[in-house]
């Protein structure tokens, strides 16, 4: 458990608790977002379904937004937020093969407990996969130390590498992620278009095929 | 309008408004209340004894941290047992948990007093610092001193502060001329505050 709820609660396990009820959260939210569904995860990859994004993104910018103001109205203590150090090349790899394998199987480690927790099969394998890899990578970490803790450069924020006031990358974030949602969304309406016209009947009007069409993909 | 488009320009005036109030760390932003300082400094309340530190220390107080903040070549030569180095200017940025005890000090006090009233600043309840710094802790643990003309009151107190002493590798001394006391103060050199 991170801050502000690590330590909340020393003599006791409330922080555990707090985890908890966060994590079954942020599982229900996956799957509401239909984020337990390999096809729809996989559809990110050929971009006819940018769900994923756009999910990604809305969260990112409602943390942000909800730790930048907490912090500055006093109610969340920002320097006891845990910031992971940067380690660049091993963290390089580590998310090469962490996008090999969330294409190959369609599900992130998150998403796949998700899927699992739906009884889906895809979800309990990828879930199978991912704590056989901890597995073997704890197993040969003495080998891989000397990698996994090279180029390590501490903790970066972006304010602190753009050189940036901490409320200028916020708003730079914010417009970033309201261009990507609008990009997404014109990518979706021309995949759905395009769809629609491939199996558009003769002399049907374009309105009418593009909503034949999503209810062909979906 | 849609409740996405809704949210979609929440979110923009949000982070709009950012640039405008400065950062989101409290540490830039503390509050001094000077009366209530004033009134902890005059009921002693601002600052232990190193005997007292060592007792802590020594009973395993519960949520006790100790920080140093004494350049790093006078941390790495000499420092309290457990303490741990962080320098003033990242005071505001280390992560205290609610209900641990800090106990500030630097070589010889006034440097951790302005530590204190940085961490009181943000808002920490639970913070002192060691009157006499480092030398109060070298002369008081480390090489405590009973005069050759000690009361019975004063006996007494170094039978127990010898002990503390002796837990932390210390060397008390009987017989000593009362003016030859506290010697170890006045032979460190003062190099910082």
């Amino acid at each position: 458990m991170i801050a502000p709820y690590f330590g909340l609660d020393p003599s006791g396990h409330a922080d555990l608790w707090i985890a908890l009820v966060i994590g079954v959260g942020f599982g229900f939210t996956l799957e509401r977002a239909g984020l337990g569904n390999a096809r729809k995860l996989a559809g990110q990859f050929y971009l006819t379904d940018l769900t994923v994004l756009k999910v990604m993104l809305s969260a990112i910018v409602t943390a942000m937004l909800g730790a930048f103001w907490l912090g500055r109205s006093g109610v969340l203590d920002l320097s006891r937020v845990y910031v992971p150090e940067t380690f660049l090349a091993p963290q390089l790899v580590g998310g090469l093969v962490f996008g090999a394998g969330f294409a190959l199987a369609g599900l992130c480690p998150g998403t796949s407990c998700v899927a699992a927790a739906t009884g889906s099969g895809d979800g309990a394998m990828v879930m199978a996969g991912m704590f056989a890899g901890v597995l073997a990578t704890g197993s040969l970490f003495a080998p891989l130390a000397s990698f996994y803790e090279s180029t390590a450069m501490g903790t970066r924020t972006l304010p602190q590498v753009l050189h940036l006031p901490y409320g200028v990358v916020v708003l730079l974030v914010v417009a970033m992620a309201l261009g990507a949602f609008r990009l997404s969304e014109w990518i979706e309406r021309r995949h759905a278009g395009g769809a629609a016209r491939t199996i558009q009947p003769a002399g049907a009007t374009p309105s009418t095929g593009h909503a034949a069409g999503v209810g062909g993909v979906a | 309008m849609s409740r996405r488009r809704q949210l979609g320009k929440v979110a923009l005036a949000l982070g709009a408004a950012a640039p405008l109030v400065g950062s989101p760390y409290q540490g830039d932003h503390a509050r001094i209340d000077v009366a209530e300082l004033a009134r902890i400094v005059e009921r002693r309340e601002d600052h232990i004894s190193a005997v007292e530190l060592a007792e802590w220390i020594r009973k395993g107080k519960p949520g006790l941290r100790v920080f140093d903040v004494r350049p790093q070549a006078e941390y790495d030569e000499l420092h309290v047992p457990t303490a741990q180095r962080v320098s003033l200017d990242s005071l505001g940025t280390v992560p205290v948990v609610p209900g641990e005890t800090i106990v500030l000090y630097s070589t010889a006090g006034a440097h951790a007093a302005q530590g204190w009233v940085f961490l009181r600043a943000l808002g920490h309840q639970n913070v002192v610092f060691l009157a006499g710094g480092m030398y109060e802790w070298m002369d008081q643990v480390m090489s405590p001193t009973l005069a050759i003309d000690a009361t019975d009151r004063e006996r007494a107190a170094f039978t127990r502060v010898a002990e503390l002493s002796r837990y932390f590798g210390g060397l008390p001394r009987t017989g000593v001329p009362r003016g030859e006391q506290a010697l170890t103060a006045g032979q460190l050199r003062r190099r910082s505050c």
